[in-house]
């Protein structure tokens, strides 16, 4: 994605005279030699790796009955420390990719030997345990082996041990396991700073907010769902602070705080609708979806393309909900829209003022062009 | 953590990390299958009826779903009274042999129950309580709700167990966790479980 917008990008500006061909070469070289970016190899043997592991868990579900017990767990053994020895070899010799695709056969064939071992022995119940197991010994091999790879099937774990949380207790508040989808979530992002799985992050953030809708499911509160869209718009405004720890994390950590966070206050302010669907209060609640949209586009509406769609969505979605459901009579929603727009176009008015002082300004090669 | 394994990359750090994680992977899977062997080896043996009730599990091949006389616990049984707030309890179950030879509840309670001669405590996987207001007997698994069989040789199995000649021989540890020994048919043991 990144790649293709460089590519045009550079082309437009040789083209302008701006840029040399043969420095708009080099700068394209220098993106695809970076570790981090795409590689249609990579992905390939990630992909190969994945089929693998499943082949194998397969091999395991099909219960070989031929072959005594203590051999198939010693076969299964075998295996872990046959991967994990090659890997390391590999790594050792520079192999990232396939010895990444044999991390991965790894973490898989944990999950496979305990499911082995469950299945001959007639282990019943405590799928819970076996998947923080499987989920704690994921990340061991991820910091350990410093494995981007590894963070990633890490991060599909913590969502497999949440769905199976959802799957035995449904809404039900049981034991320790409510929070551990936020541990988990802390855990994978802590690896994906390690490791510096980048795209990985996402699966943490998704995981918090599926979580959250599981929380609302629980309760069906209003109070929740306020709880949401006043911290979700909180750490948004947070994520644009321009004060030194904050800024340094979110800049490293591209779109996703801000987006995720935004995500988190839209699913709140949503939620209401669903709760207050008539008169002020739905009013109330459509002007505040309104304003936040205002608010994203225009503190992150520049820089963050995830933000300004999701700002836009909202909007849209906002404006037509309005139409559809009409405050009180017709005059009484065009008035409605007579309001939002005369505010809306103070607000544009305002940012296009600060949007034309920032680029005469001497700083105006702005430094915040990252993007998810 | 990044100062913990500051290069990590440096040539033999990843043979060392190969064999902590499977060293790591291989203590776990030891643990599991050693623990179920003490309990078959020093555990007591009691006769469990089973009763009617089959999913298909996708890791783990052909189970038969065993439901126990003893899953269901009459409410008159509990002793020690029912916890009034709903929410995650564990049940534990007093069995004595009866004249048929089949153990069944004598107790329950869900505080733990001391040892008694001639009887043999179970505890229950934990479980939701919905508190005192709900039914007759409470539902509960002890971990022993699985036999795996062969792919393709469920059918049959299930047949007799709906017909209700299916009996397990489970081992019962000192600390109240099960593991099955045999399966029976019709009072013949139809699988015999090895300690590995």
């Amino acid at each position: 994605m990144y790649r293709g917008r460089l590519e045009r990008d550079l082309s437009l500006w040789v083209e302008k005279g701006l840029l040399e061909e043969k420095t708009a070469e080099t700068l394209l070289a220098e993106y695809d030699g970076r570790p981090a970016s795409f590689s249609l190899g990579r992905v390939l043997m990630g992909l190969a790796a994945i089929l693998l592991g499943a082949a194998l868990l397969l091999l395991v579900a099909s219960n070989w009955e031929y072959i005594p017990r203590l051999v198939r767990v010693g076969l299964m053994l075998a295996l872990i420390w046959t991967v994990h020895i090659g890997a390391a070899l590999l790594f050792m010799r520079g192999a990232l990719a396939t010895a990444n695709g044999l991390l991965i056969i790894g973490a898989l064939s944990f999950g496979g030997a305990i499911s082995l071992i469950g299945q001959m022995y007639h282990l019943s119940g405590d799928e819970q345990t076996v998947m923080y197991l499987w989920f704690a010994v994921a990340a061991v091999s991820a910091i350990l082996f410093r494995s981007a790879a590894v963070t990633v099937v890490a991060g599909f774990l913590s969502w497999a041990s949440f769905a199976v949380y959802i799957e035995n207790y449904d809404t039900r508040w049981f034991g320790f396991g409510p929070y551990a989808p936020l541990v988990m979530a802390a855990v994978v992002l802590g690896l994906v700073r390690f490791t510096g799985a980048d795209r990985a992050r996402h699966l943490a953030y998704l995981l918090v907010i599926g979580w959250l809708a599981w929380l609302y499911a629980l309760t069906e509160e209003i109070s929740v769902a306020i709880t949401f869209a006043v911290l979700g718009m909180v750490a948004f405004l947070l994520t644009a602070l321009p004060v030194r720890p904050i800024s340094t994390l979110v800049r490293t950590a591209g779109a996703a705080p801000a987006f995720y966070s935004f995500l988190v206050a839209i699913m709140g302010l949503f939620l209401l609708h669903t709760e207050m669907d008539e008169g002020g209060r739905m009013v109330v609640v459509g002007l505040l979806t309104l304003a936040a949209a205002v608010v994203a586009i225009v503190l992150h509406g520049r820089d963050n393309g995830a933000v300004r769609y999701l700002a836009y969505g909202a909007f849209a979605a906002e404006m037509l909900y309005l139409a559809s459901v009409t405050v009180g009579t017709i005059l009484g929603t065009s008035s409605l829209f007579l309001f939002s727009g005369l505010v809306v176009a103070a607000v544009a008015w305002v940012v296009i003022r600060l949007e034309r002082r920032f680029a005469a300004g001497p700083g105006s090669v702005e430094a915040g062009e990252e993007r998810a | 953590m990044s100062f913990v394994f500051a290069k990590p990359q440096a040539g033999r750090f990843y043979i060392v990390a190969a064999i902590l994680v499977a060293g790591l992977q291989t203590l776990i899977l030891g643990y599991i299958i050693q623990s179920r062997a003490s309990i078959l080896a020093s555990g007591t043996e009691v006769l469990l009826k089973t009763a009617p009730v089959d999913p298909r599990d996708f890791l783990r091949g052909d189970y038969v779903v065993l439901n126990y006389d003893i899953s269901s616990v009459p409410v008159s049984t509990v002793t020690g009274g029912i916890p009034a707030e709903a929410g995650e309890q564990t049940l534990w179950v007093r069995l004595k042999r009866q004249q048929d030879g089949f153990w069944g509840i004598v107790e329950s309670s869900f505080k733990e129950l001391p040892a008694a001669s001639d009887t043999v405590v179970l505890r229950s996987m934990p479980f939701y309580s919905y508190g005192p207001n709900n039914g007759e007997t409470i539902r509960v698994e002890y971990g022993i709700e699985r036999y795996y069989v062969p792919e393709g040789k469920g059918k049959p199995l299930e047949e007799a167990r709906n017909e209700g000649v299916v009996s397990i021989a489970a081992s019962v540890s000192s600390s109240g966790a099960a593991q099955i020994r045999s399966l029976v048919v019709d009072g013949k043991p139809a699988y015999e479980e090895p300690l590995y």
